[in-house]
């Protein structure tokens, strides 16, 4: 009985420890927005500069990719990029935190 | 009605029924043919819950005061050919044919002898090559807008009709009867899907002063699907033209306006 009293204590401390994931690799926002250029960087670019990140990849051979930022108050930014099928960020957008986002 | 199998079916198994009724005539060594109509699929969409989706339609019209309801056939599969669909409603001894319109759009006639029969809806393309929708569109809104309280009542209506197949076949019937639209459409967990007209990459919404656009989670089903997940998701081939709305927070009016950026919009610059 104690050890199952134990592994639950142990399961609600886990969880009250436990953090809203990121929703992407962190980087600087502004180091982000002047070296990613929608029209001319490179996958590749992005690749060296920020490294791997959340990123879904479509049928059509477009990929989205997210980036994440702080933005203080244990919330962050994204920053999300459009690469098209050949491999240039066609679009770039900046999602601030909002007052009604979870908490990191 | 479901489940009975299409074609040319032969009775030689079945020698009772053969010899009911003083009358009858004797069993012949000749196997006796029955020739069925139609085909029907345990899959096919039921017109009793298409119907009852058009009265929960009705019933929940304020969301919408303005719109109007008809469903939609969206493409499923890769290899489904979305031009020349067909469409009726086919009961044992009613048929109704369904106009369907260049999009894919049609309206279902009411009728009841086929909801006596517990009729089916019932496509010339397999039911699972495509995914099924409510579409509920106030006139009059700016082009890749939407209304949230539309969006609502889209899936209310969506779930209430039985269009919605997300879950593998092994358990999609214990999805299905664990989820009502209450369920589905009030809790944030409900995982309902919206699809945009074309590939989507930033989605806002605005009332009044506040705007928020919303997270990449809830972009492209949540980023979290597989190659092999996709099949048992209704996204399938639209994972680019997929967002969730946050219809279950109530702190976003109904004439909130859901705007949609397009992927092959013009270049935006960055906005802050």
């Amino acid at each position: 009985m104690k050890l199952v009293s134990l592994f639950v204590a142990g399961l609600l401390l886990a969880g009250c420890a436990a953090q809203t994931p990121q929703p992407g690799t962190v980087v600087a926002a502004d180091r982000f927005t002047q070296l990613i250029v929608p029209g001319r960087t490179t996958r590749a670019e992005l690749q060296a500069a920020f490294g791997d990140t959340k990123s879904v990849t479509f049928d059509s051979g477009y990929e989205a990719r997210v980036y994440a930022a702080a933005a203080g108050g244990g919330r962050s930014e994204e920053l999300v990029v459009l690469l098209d099928r050949e491999g240039i960020v066609r679009k770039l957008r900046r999602r601030p935190a909002y007052p009604t986002d979870p908490q990191r | 009605m479901r489940g009975v199998l299409g074609g040319v079916v032969l009775l030689c198994c079945l020698p009772a029924l053969a010899q009911e009724g003083a009358s009858a005539p004797a069993p012949s060594s000749t196997p006796q043919t029955v020739t069925v109509t139609s085909t029907r699929d345990p899959v096919d969409k039921s017109y009793r819950k298409m119907i009852r989706g058009m009265e929960r339609f009705e019933r929940e019209h304020a969301l919408a005061p303005q719109a109007t309801l008809r469903f939609r056939l969206l493409p499923r599969l890769p290899t489904v050919n979305m031009r020349g669909i067909t469409l009726k409603v086919v009961g044992d001894h009613v048929t109704l044919p369904v106009p369907v319109s260049d999009d894919n759009g049609f309206m279902l006639p009411r009728n009841e002898q086929a909801l006596r029969e517990d009729a089916a809806v019932i496509a010339n393309r397999k039911t699972t090559s495509m995914t099924w929708r409510a579409q509920v569109v106030t006139p009059g809104l700016p082009p890749n807008t939407r209304r949230l309280g539309d969006l609502r009542l889209e899936c209310l209506v969506g779930v209430e009709a039985g269009l919605v197949s997300n879950s593998s076949p092994l358990f999609g019937w214990i999805a299905n009867a664990l989820n009502s639209p209450e369920q589905v459409c009030g809790s944030p967990d409900g995982n309902f899907l919206f699809f945009a007209e074309r590939p989507l990459f930033s989605v806002t919404l605005r009332a009044g002063a506040r705007s928020e656009i919303l997270p990449f989670r809830m972009l492209y089903a949540g980023g979290e699907q597989t190659r092999d997940m996709l099949p048992y998701c209704d996204c399938q081939v639209m994972l680019d033209r997929t967002y969730y709305a946050p219809i279950w927070d109530r702190s976003w009016p109904d004439d909130t306006l859901v705007s949609i950026e397009t992927m092959d919009e013009a270049p935006a610059e960055a906005t802050p």
